[in-house]
């Protein structure tokens, strides 16, 4: 069968800059598929030139069976796309937003207002559906955009960051109804900066950095492409002085971080590791609180594949979420 | 084969129309009573005509046709040139691109609502003109076809200085920039006759005095005159629109 997006080759360039390199991929129908990547890496780009928004320098692009360049309009009735700006009309409520939508996808009315009906249910807004956007905050304006890239009942769902800075609850609902529809069968293609909500929806990751696809696989295989790297958490009593420098000196380890009270080691011999903290706690008169192994998570694999520290991505995902807070109007 | 071809293709020219339509209805509902639209379509062509008028003894037949032109054009242009930079800037323009509708689909809705918006005013400033100056229209049908494409051929104006600008307030600024000279040598105060050879040369150039011609022939009997009008005030719509999908696309591609 047809994957529903094929992609070969797909190259952007912008003056001096080439925001998208080469990529080649392919997302079989129903799949869950994600792209992540820091900022600035092709993700949005990619979006663009998949939606019929960019034309791409070079290279071929094919969404549910049509060529998105030379049939971007039938590509479009085929798709549903939601951008990281909830895009609506401000002046107009709900209700009126998604039957304005619906007419541009040439859904008859009595389709529309049955499955506009539907959807505002499903996204808990029905009882604000007369209310004119200006009064919903940041998570009730993504609901209704989400639901509008629903109404025509699209084969593809484009989500461009969806729940970055919404507030948890609305970010749950959209997890769940987005899983839910990927469960019926639309494929979904996800560009998200929150890891774990990669990692909790998406059948298949590519991570994507300076424009070039770098990895592509499920969410545990890319976990076990670490291979023979564990996790080693530990937390004393106390802070000692230089206490990571100390233990950058003594262990043979990959990566450190400091989170809280937990000091977050990536080392390749994780017994060997656990002893000589033991030794080093014992000779600096530190007691250790806690100390656990882990495998490594998705976020590891982000990091190791973009060359992030944990510490940048932590930074990064900490600033969206101040940046893109819950906020009415 | 051919025939089904007709069908496919009378049944997309349907279907756009009929987005286009949407999209016109949306404009309306939204931008015809924005304060910026109440500004610069309304508030503007009024004071600029009762600085001129007042106190001056002006016949109907040279009343009538210059009001209805200059608010046509203040009216039209601005609520074309309005919609189009807030949705640029407000990203929503982006809601269009998405949605399976081209872009000549798109100026063309767009143009519907800003076309009747100053067909509206037009018609309201002609029915006010006339019986405060006890001025008749001879022929009324076609004074409202002059109405009508001059209308069009100003929201296209309209259109294209929105999609070369990159906020409102430059389009607005640049618009009437353009529009305040067009009123002086277009015919609405002074009739083009009455103007020096160099700005009656100019004066051909746009399509306010087109449109004003076109109205004080269809004040009287017609004559070829009025059909001339037309056929250059279609020109106009044509180029503009053509030259604005063109600037548009250019400017909304990332």
């Amino acid at each position: 069968m047809e994957n529903a997006i094929e992609v070969t080759d797909l190259t952007k360039h912008y003056s001096n800059v080439t925001a998208v390199d080469g990529v080649t991929f392919g997302v079989a129908r129903g799949e869950f598929y994600g792209l992540l990547g820091p900022n600035g890496a092709g993700k949005t780009t990619t979006i663009r030139m998949l939606t019929g928004l960019t034309e791409p320098s070079s290279g071929t692009a094919k969404v549910a069976g049509r060529d998105c360049t030379r049939e971007a309009l039938a590509v479009k009735q085929r798709i549903g796309v939601v951008s990281e700006v909830s895009n609506l009309y401000n002046e107009m409520s709900a209700w009126d937003n998604l039957m304005f939508i619906g007419e541009l996808y040439g859904v008859n009315k009595l389709t529309r207002e049955t499955r506009a009906k539907q959807l505002l249910e499903a996204f808990q807004l029905h009882d604000r559906r007369n209310d004119h956007l200006l009064g919903y905050s940041k998570g009730m304006k993504r609901r209704v955009r989400i639901a509008a890239a629903l109404l025509h009942r699209p084969e593809v769902l484009f989500l461009d960051e969806p729940t970055s800075g919404l507030d948890v609850q609305s970010s749950r609902l959209i997890r769940s109804i987005i899983g839910e529809l990927n469960g019926e069968g639309v494929t979904v293609f996800l560009t998200t900066h929150y890891i774990d909500e990669a990692d909790q929806l998406c059948d298949r990751i590519a991570i994507i950095r300076q424009g070039k696809i770098v990895v592509e696989s499920s969410p545990e295989k890319l976990k076990t492409s670490l291979q023979g790297e564990r996790v080693v958490e530990v937390a004393f009593d106390r802070d000692a002085l230089n206490l990571e420098n100390l233990l950058r000196s003594r262990l043979d380890i990959r990566d450190i971080a400091k989170r809280g009270t937990k000091y977050e080691m990536h080392v390749s011999d994780a017994g060997n590791t656990i002893a000589e903290v033991a030794q080093l706690a014992r000779q600096n008169g530190l007691k250790i609180v806690s100390l656990n192994t882990k495998e490594p998570s998705l976020e590891d694999v982000f990091v190791r594949y973009t060359g992030l520290d944990a510490v940048q991505v932590e930074r990064m995902e900490f600033l969206r979420a101040v940046k893109g807070g819950d906020q009415h109007g | 084969m051919a025939d089904t071809y007709s069908n496919r293709s009378g049944k997309s020219i349907y279907a756009a129309m009929s987005k286009a339509v949407s999209i016109a209805k949306k404009d309306a509902k939204i931008y015809y009573f924005k304060p910026q639209i109440l500004g610069f379509g309304i508030l503007i062509p009024a004071f600029v005509y009762l600085s001129f008028s007042l106190g001056r003894e002006i016949s109907s037949d040279l009343l009538i046709p210059g009001l209805v032109g200059m608010v046509s054009l203040f009216g039209a242009s601005s609520v074309e040139a309005i919609s189009i930079t807030i949705e640029r800037q407000t990203e929503t323009y982006e809601l269009l691109q998405i949605a399976p509708v081209s872009t000549t689909t798109i100026i063309f809705g767009k143009s519907l609502a800003s076309s009747a918006f100053g067909i509206m005013l037009s018609i309201i400033t002609a029915i006010g003109a006339a019986l405060l100056s006890g001025g008749r229209i001879a022929n009324p049908f076609l004074f409202l076809v002059a109405i009508v494409v001059g209308a069009f051929a100003f929201s296209a104006l309209g259109m294209l200085f929105a999609a070369a600008a990159k906020d409102m307030p430059t389009a607005n600024m640049s618009l009437t920039a353009l529009r305040l000279p067009m009123i002086f040598i277009g015919g609405v105060f002074i009739p083009i006759q009455a103007l020096p050879f160099q700005l009656r040369v100019i004066s051909y150039l746009t399509p306010l005095t087109y449109m004003i011609d076109a109205l004080r022939e269809a004040m009287m009997v017609p004559s070829i005159q009025f059909t001339i009008d037309l056929a250059v005030l279609l020109v106009w719509v044509v180029v503009l629109q053509a030259v604005a999908v063109i600037v548009l696309n250019k400017n909304t591609q990332f």
